[in-house]
């Protein structure tokens, strides 16, 4: 057993409201800069809907994730020692601009300077590559709340297992429905982009496994924006240099969390430490598809388990970080509940974020102004629900929709546990059947409850002490030799090569 | 003198830039090493661009190499006659193929205006002098066919003696322009090189091939007491593996040489007497040529003239061969008058040696890139490679006794003169103080 730490993520999809604010401030600390107009290092996508970039879910064409190969060992889908070399010259799979959108801001100065007229003076939309002005034909978010538009939602990658009936039943007007999928860097343990990375810049942190690019390292050669199956490495185009998220590690590391975290309105996102066997990471990757799910959570240690306690320690993880870990609300969804769902788990880059997958409206019906919902169906309710278990099978679970039937279970039955509790309806013994057949017990159910909507701060971020002082003190090679200069924290001018 | 600034003082200062520019931007601006891809902002006309020019340059630089940094094994090839086709054949593919590269890579620059927002003023120059570099290479290949065969030996060592430190460009100083532009601007790639965004050729990452997927790279202490005798472990594993790389290349390097002798041992067991004796015989034969090329060469540093034919075996139509005072190929015709005319047979194009009959028009023919010389001028005609007329050389005329009858220098003074019948007896010599 190789026990390391990993801060660790949980998004509630339930919360959130698609409010955009995460993205915002993302893109204000990190991302206002040029080349770098385009890039959402955390984006907040509707779904069904095509996603940033356009179609990032559709591996046939953008080659990213792991596979596994004839003999059912690990490869990459692309950008392995096989095929990687000429791909440095001209890359097939690679994302350009177009597939972003190209980014734009506004003549302002010509409201200012514009001659008396009859007419209003305009500020006409400029690129903010070339200056000049453009036609608007994509930006962010250009499908936000387009479910059921056949332009976007229907193209989406998650539909190839459903039936042209339930496609059709999804998009009647009476049934349209949707939910935003706010989405970070995954800070894989298993990434992709680290690996495909020629130049060895990619790394991830031994101590909390966030994965950063040295833009020392960082030669431009794009195998890791390909070889992301989340597409969430970017190649600046006025640096010549790829990026990525940071999960804000200069917040991480003085105690608080990235700025999407704190920032985040419907307050969907938590954080906390998560302890992990480093052994097991290849041999769960190679479970087969409908497996994966429980493969990865086999991954993930209990940290009260005093075994694991020890091992850790003997590993030099710190007693605050192995607190972290007990405490942890990403520990809690994740491993002690299973609410948590890692993303696309078929593409076998094991996730470190976690997200709740969304409960549907509640289903009833009002007859004569009375609300009714039938609590005897209440678990078939679930399979026919708006959004169809099986897409949610597609995001959440690669295509098994058990884990996701498992989690919806228990939202509901948390659901009905507090009707009983608030408007005491629901007859005991009944509630008793519905909490048992959601495998939760009354106080797992009190907890679930209580984590979900009544959360401060202190509860969601169970942020691991601070590790700035410990990684320089004692070293036996300097930060900056060792780690090089990470992410964006440089003391070299950004600028673009000759 | 200009020569010598191109081809001796230049190439240090290339090289010198090359080397200390590389380290030092690597040292102090690493952020600046990128391949500074454009992909991202388009892709459409790049694969016709990227593809074609780098595969084509990568074929070029590695024919570049081989053939100058193991010119041996390299001629030894290029003897078999379907190897020398193939690999000029290949040669101008590649050049046509990184050319069209090149300037689909240009012409893109100023066509997209996407492109233009990341397009400096040395992207351009690069591409220019790029452009420059491998149309000369080109127009080298076409003009001058059989550069595989001819360039190892010509060019191979002005190269040597440039890393020897002991420059020599008096083996460029004779060679055609294209080849004189090809090597000058060739150096003054490499003088910008560290400069430009030329220097992620030197990123090539190799590595890639023999690294493990992942990388984790721990920073505190407490993870380091643990960590530590794993990477001591793989930095040590890292020297042997270096060493072992070291080791195998050099041995690879020696065994070129070793295996030609060790397959033959092997191979050529039972050789039957007729063979052995072939090859020895063979052999004796090299080793007589090798004795007579020394004794000819101790007999031009002993004697002041050397005896090249009786003046009645010389015919005006067909030259006699012999070796001059600097041991090159010369021929020795009689005029019309009887008089010998003298003549270098070695090539002003690239040295190869002069065909001995002549033609309708009193030319010699260098059957490598046909070029015609007039022997009474030594001129070459109009439209042949060669650009400089052979040089005539000068010589002595004596009599069985050894007294001197008749003389001409280079220039074509005489002193002397000699009657028609002493022609028939006249010994002709070449001379030292003529030489």
């Amino acid at each position: 057993m190789d026990v390391r730490a990993h801060i660790s993520m949980v998004f509630h999809l339930d919360k959130c409201i698609g409010c955009h604010t995460c993205s915002v401030s993302c893109k204000h600390t990190w991302t206002d800069r040029p080349g770098a107009e385009y890039m959402w290092w955390n984006n907040v996508e509707t779904k069904p809907g095509t996603g940033y970039p356009t179609l990032w879910e559709d591996q046939l064409n953008y080659k990213g994730g792991w596979v596994l190969d004839k003999n059912r060992e690990l490869k990459l889908r692309s950008q392995d020692k096989t095929d990687f070399f000429p791909k440095l010259f001209y890359n097939p799979n690679q994302p350009g601009l177009d597939d972003y959108y190209e980014p734009w801001t506004y003549r302002y100065q010509d409201l200012f300077d514009a001659p008396l007229s009859k007419d209003q003076p305009t500020a006409i939309p400029v690129s903010q590559i070339t200056g000049e002005p453009i036609h608007i034909e994509a930006g962010p978010n250009w499908d936000d709340d387009l479910s059921g538009s056949p332009l976007y939602a229907e193209n989406d990658p998650n539909f190839q297992s459903l039936t042209p009936d339930e496609k059709e039943m999804l998009f009647s007007v009476e049934r349209i429905s949707m939910m935003y999928l706010p989405r970070i860097c995954n800070h894989c343990a298993n990434p992709s982009c680290v690996a495909s990375c020629p130049s060895g810049a990619l790394y991830k942190r031994g101590e909390d496994g966030i994965v950063l690019v040295n833009q020392d390292k960082c030669r431009g050669w794009r195998a890791c924006v390909t070889a992301c199956p989340y597409k969430k490495v970017y190649y600046n185009w006025k640096t010549g240099k790829s990026e990525k998220c940071i999960l804000c590690y200069p917040r991480v590391e003085t105690g608080q969390p990235p700025a999407c975290f704190h920032t985040c309105v419907g307050r969907i996102r938590y954080m906390g430490a998560m302890l992990y066997d480093a052994e097991r990471i290849e041999e769960a990757m190679k479970a087969p598809q409908e497996g994966l799910v429980e493969a990865q959570r086999s991954v993930l240690l209990d940290p009260c388990d005093p075994e694991v306690i020890a091992q850790a320690q003997k590993n030099g993880i710190s007693p605050g970080w192995i607190e972290s870990a007990q405490r942890s609300p990403v520990f809690k969804y994740v491993c002690e509940w299973k609410l948590a769902l890692p993303l696309h788990p078929e593409f076998r880059t094991l996730p470190m974020l976690y997200y709740v997958p969304p409960l549907l409206p509640v289903m009833g019906r009002s007859e004569s102004n009375i609300y009714e919902h039938d609590a005897d169906t209440v678990f078939t309710s679930i399979d026919k629900a708006r959004l169809p278990m099986k897409y949610l099978a597609m995001l959440f679970s690669a295509g098994n929709i058990e884990p996701v039937r498992e989690a919806m279970k228990k939202l509901l039955a948390v659901r009905f546990f507090q009707r009983s509790s608030t408007l005491g309806d629901i007859e005991p013994d009944r509630l008793k059947k519905i909490l048992r057949d959601a495998g939760i017990s009354e106080a797992q159910a009190q907890a679930i409850y209580a984590l979900t909507a009544l959360p401060g701060p202190e509860d969601r971020f169970m942020m691991p002490p601070i590790q700035r002082e410990e990684s320089i003190e004692g070293t036996s090679c300097s930060p900056d030799k060792c780690k090089g200069t990470c992410g964006l924290g440089k003391t070299e001018h950004p600028q673009r090569g000759l | 003198m200009f020569d010598q600034f191109l081809f001796v003082g230049l190439p240090y200062v290339a090289i010198l830039s090359l080397v200390v520019g590389s380290v030092v931007r690597y040292k102090i601006r690493a952020f600046s090493y990128s391949s500074l891809s454009t992909q991202f902002l388009e892709d459409r006309w790049l694969a016709w661009a990227s593809m074609p020019w780098h595969i084509g340059i990568i074929i070029i630089l590695l024919g570049h190499i081989l053939a100058f940094s193991v010119p041996g094994l390299w001629s030894a090839l290029v003897s078999v006659p379907v190897f020398l086709f193939s690999v000029e054949a290949l040669g101008v593919l590649a050049a046509v193929l990184s050319l069209l590269g090149l300037v689909i890579l240009l012409i893109r620059r100023f066509v997209d205006a996407r492109l233009q927002a990341v397009t400096s003023h040395l992207d351009v120059v690069v591409l220019l002098i790029l452009i420059f570099q491998v149309s000369t290479g080109l127009a080298v290949a076409l003009h001058h066919r059989w550069g595989a065969a001819w360039a190892p030996g010509a060019l191979g060592p002005y190269i040597h003696s440039i890393f020897l430190l002991q420059p020599d460009a008096s083996f460029v100083k004779e060679m055609p322009p294209f080849v004189k532009l090809h090597i000058a601007s060739a150096w003054v790639l490499i003088m910008f090189f560290p400069f430009t965004r030329l220097v992620h050729a030197l990123s090539v990452p190799l590595h890639y091939f023999v690294r493990s997927p992942q990388k984790v790279v721990w920073s505190s202490s407490r993870a380091q007491v643990r960590f530590e005798e794993k990477i001591q472990f793989d930095n040590e594993k890292r020297l042997f593996l270096k060493a072992a790389v070291g080791a195998g290349a050099s041995a690879a390097l020696l065994s070129l040489g070793v295996l030609d002798k060790f397959f033959r041992y092997f191979l050529k067991q039972d050789l039957t007497n007729a063979e052995e004796s072939h090859i020895l015989s063979q052999k004796l034969q090299r080793l007589k040529q090798s004795a007579a090329e020394r004794e000819l060469e101790l007999e031009r540093m002993n004697k002041d003239s050397i005896f090249v034919a009786r003046l009645s075996e010389l015919s005006s139509t067909r030259g006699k061969y012999f070796i001059d005072y600097q041991m090159r190929p010369a021929l020795a015709f009689r005029d019309e008058g009887g008089l010998p005319i003298l003549i270098s047979a070695k090539c002003t194009h690239l040295g190869c040696t002069v065909g001995q009959d002549l033609d309708g028009q009193g030319r010699i023919l260098c059957p490598c890139h046909i070029s015609y010389f007039d022997i009474k001028t030594g001129q070459p005609s109009p439209g042949s490679p060669a650009k400089s007329p052979l040089p005539h050389l000068g010589w002595a005329l004596k009599d069985e006794q050894g007294n001197l009858l008749m003389s001409q220098d280079p220039g074509g003074r005489r002193e002397g003169a000699i009657g028609p019948s002493q022609t028939e007896k006249g010994l002709l010599f070449i001379v030292k103080r003529f030489s």
